[in-house]
């Protein structure tokens, strides 16, 4: 390679340099003359110019008018350079006619003054305003954002302009408000319903829980948890946890209810729990429903309550309805046995009067007559039980009967058990039977002894309670001042079990022929007779203890003292017998005829009226009370009143309380117990002849 | 005449920068053409920057770029410029010093 002399100096890798240099210098000049780059770019003392070539800028060109958005070059005048398609449409003319056009032309006149503001604030920087359009279809809200254009020193000012269509945006806010607007309402609704949910729950005195199967937690109100007890509040536990708050003898029970519960549907148990502030043991009801994700139980969710008041209550009313059913029955029983009793009694009578007696045959008569007199004793206890004995109640004051008490205690209760009485210091009266009160303590004082076999105390006392209507009802009595006549043993006690029957007929721990049952029961009919009640605290092996409530009366009265004479008395006449039992009546009669009357037989009250109507003679009319058919004995006596005035009633009924179920018309009427003595018989025959009411 | 037949080849990193003029169909072509490159010679040891001489034309004043698109090799030295959307695969990579594998590209196509 030959070399210029000017390059001798040059080495070769300078020479290297250099021939490149020069060919990249060439390839340019090359690329240049080819229209083989888009632009060149000029040094000047204001900087590096960049000249595109003709079609440099036509993807620009496509992008603006493409867009979804206005876009306008604006003179500082705001005349139209350029628009574009989008633009043209939104206003709806020509881009011939808008090109050099005032943009405000465009613009709602009240908009115009805000426009300008726009165009000549902060130049140099970008800005936006909502503005209104008057478009091809009616006014558009458009949002405008105008930057000044400077492109060249030389160039006139020009501003850009961009304008978006504002119209579904604001759709989508007045759609979005709505929808905001309705979910607010529909908070408001449920806050709205929530609230008196609480409030009823409140009302209810319930708890509300929530078992979320998934996760296994229980969410439960602050109710909830104050029926357990719990003073801290634990923020959830699962259902191992709230099975364990139940006693372990219905643990079982409830997971068994929960676990069906996910199949079932619903829950619905009443179990108890072991209060955890006090130990108490107490009843919950819980009732819930399950609720359902594609056929899966997800959750369970329901109330709670403490029914332990309303169990109570209910047991107390199941024990009474049960007394009362055992009392409908006991009464019908006394009745029949009464009218045996009678055939057997009457019939003693008789044949005392008509057999030749030797000092056996008189044993004999004595034991029968004992026999019926006790078997007698015996119905009135039945009877007081059921209530239909008939009470002679007046009021008295139980202190004064203490000393009587006391003889009688002692004799009862034998040597091995001291008798405490304790006076209270005040004198309070209360209405009831003494005798029947009496009979209450002796049943209660021989059950004490069988109590406290090694012996012990037996400690009689008075009181005064107030009951509030509450305590009142849980009990079945009214409410106000009682007097409680209560007798304490130290004796062996008793289970709840025993407790719950110990008031029914024939119920007896004791051993057979030792009692009868019906003690308490007598102490329970005579109670509830006096409008009063029997309360029992007994424990195992420390003693018990039954109150007599009676209630308080003000006034006492005096208390007629009533002499009866024991010595028959034979009388003439015809008497008509009413009775149904063909046995009692054969023994009426014979019992009549033997004091001197004569007797017309009837089996039931209509046979009696058609003998009466038919014009028979009859001094007195002996009617039971209780009879079979059309016309009971309370019937027939209305009968008479009405027709037959002039002739004379004597009742008679194994049921005595009856007179008190006949209200006034009973007033004055004459009734005789069954079973009646040939002495008692003749006494109130001649009672009714001689002073007919 | 082949100035680099007994040189080396560079391992090392190269710095690339591609000037352009916005989204003109010769510049967009620039662009895929260098990225293919890179992508086929020069994967992992490559820094290329592409800058548009409209948002930033100062930029152009370091490298004394008088048109585009142009690529200048910064590193490895020495400095080289490549004008035009190349697409002359040859005469880019013999401004890369990447010329043998070209060849190599030629024997087995």
């Amino acid at each position: 390679m030959n070399r210029h002399p000017e390059f001798a100096g040059i080495d070769h890798s300078q020479l290297v340099e250099l021939q490149d240099r020069l060919r990249e210098a060439e390839e340019t000049l090359e690329a240049i003359r080819n229209g083989d780059v888009d632009a060149v770019v000029v040094g000047g003392p204001s900087g590096q110019q960049v000249y595109t070539l003709e079609n440099a800028d036509r993807p620009y060109r496509v992008l603006i008018e493409q867009m979804q958005e206005g876009a306008v070059t604006l003179s500082d005048e705001g005349l139209m350079l350029y628009c574009n398609h989008r633009f043209a449409t939104l206003v709806g003319v020509c881009r011939e006619t808008l090109i050099g056009e005032s943009i405000e032309r465009f613009l709602l006149s009240t908009d115009i003054f805000a426009f300008r503001h726009l165009m000549a604030s902060s130049r140099g920087l970008g800005r936006s305003a909502e503005f209104t359009l008057l478009g091809s279809n009616g006014l558009v809200p458009v949002n405008v954002s105008i930057a000044d254009l400077k492109v060249d020193e030389q160039m006139p000012n020009v501003l850009c302009g961009v304008i978006t269509d504002l119209t579904h945006s604001r759709e989508r806010s007045h759609e979005l408000a709505a929808a905001n607007m309705r979910l607010a309402t529909e908070i408001d609704e449920r806050r709205r319903v929530e609230d008196s949910l609480q409030l009823a729950l409140d009302a209810a005195d319930m708890g509300h829980w929530d078992l979320d199967l998934m996760s296994d937690t229980v969410t439960r109100s602050t109710r909830y948890d104050q029926i357990f007890g719990y003073a801290d509040t634990v923020k959830a536990w699962g259902l191992p946890m709230m099975l364990s708050q139940f006693v372990p003898e219905d643990r079982e029970a409830v997971r068994e209810e929960f676990l069906s519960a996910q199949s079932s549907g619903s829950v619905e148990i009443e179990k108890r729990i072991h209060r955890l502030s006090d130990g108490a043991i107490r009843w919950v009801q819980i009732k819930g429903r399950t609720f359902y994700l594609n056929d899966r139980a997800i959750r369970i969710s329901g109330v709670i309550s403490d029914i332990t008041e309303r169990r109570l209550v209910e047991e107390q009313l199941r024990q009474s309805q049960k007394m009362e059913a055992i009392g409908q029955l006991t009464g019908g029983i006394a009745h029949d046995f009464n009218n045996l009793l009678m055939v057997i009694g009457g019939s003693i009578d008789m044949l005392d009067q008509r057999i030749e007696k030797d000092e056996k045959t008189v044993r004999y008569l004595a034991a029968a007559r004992h026999g019926v007199t006790r078997g007698a004793t015996l119905n009135q206890q039945l009877l007081a039980f059921s209530r239909r004995q008939d009470l002679r109640a007046e009021a008295i004051c139980v202190e004064d009967l203490l000393d009587t008490f006391g003889n009688l205690l002692d004799r009862a209760v034998g040597e091995a058990v001291t008798v405490h009485i304790e006076k209270a210091s005040d004198k309070w009266y209360c209405r009831t039977d003494p005798h029947q009160l009496e009979t209450a303590i002796l049943n209660l004082a021989i059950n004490a002894r069988d109590a406290m076999p090694q012996g012990g105390a037996l400690t009689l006392k008075t009181a005064i309670r107030k009951l509030d209507a509450r305590a009142a009802a849980a009990n079945g009595a009214n409410p106000g001042d009682y007097v409680v006549v209560s007798l304490t043993d130290t004796g062996i006690g008793m289970t709840a079990d025993v407790i719950n029957r110990v008031f029914e007929p024939f119920f007896t721990t004791k051993e057979v022929g030792k009692g009868t049952g019906l003690g308490l029961s007598q102490v329970y009919g005579f109670a509830r007779q006096s409008g009063g009640f029997v309360a029992i605290e007994s424990h195992l092996g420390v003693g018990t203890t039954v109150l007599i409530h009676l209630p308080r009366t003000t006034r006492p009265e005096a208390s007629k003292a009533t002499a009866a004479p024991s010595v028959e008395v034979k009388g003439k006449g015809i008497v008509l017998v009413v009775e149904d039992d063909n046995d009692v009546r054969a023994v009426a009669r014979s019992l009549l005829e033997n004091l001197g009357y004569s007797v017309l037989e009837a089996e039931n009250g209509s046979d009696a009226m058609k003998l009466i109507d038919g014009g028979e003679r009859v001094d007195l009319v002996f009617t039971d009370v209780i009879m079979p058919g059309e016309m009971n004995g309370i019937d027939l006596v209305y009968e008479m009143k009405a027709k037959h005035a002039a002739i004379p009633v004597l009742l008679t009924s194994g049921y005595t309380a009856q007179r008190i179920a006949m209200g006034e018309l009973a007033q004055g009427l004459q009734l005789l117990r069954k079973p009646y003595s040939q002495v008692d018989l003749s006494l109130a025959v001649q009672t009714v002849m001689n002073d007919p009411t | 005449m082949n100035q680099h037949e007994d040189a080396d080849l560079p391992q090392g990193p190269y710095k690339l920068r591609l000037f352009i003029t916005g989204s003109t169909p010769r510049s967009t072509r620039a662009i895929e053409n260098m990225r293919r490159i890179c992508a086929e010679n020069l994967e992992g040891r490559f820094d290329l920057e592409v800058v548009d001489v409209y948002q930033n034309p100062e930029a152009t004043k370091e490298l004394q770029i008088i048109a585009t698109p142009t690529l200048v090799k910064i590193l490895p030295e020495p400095l080289r410029r490549i004008i035009g959307d190349l697409s002359d695969r040859e005469r880019v990579l013999a401004g890369l010093d990447l010329a043998w594998i070209g060849e190599d590209d030629k024997a087995h196509p």
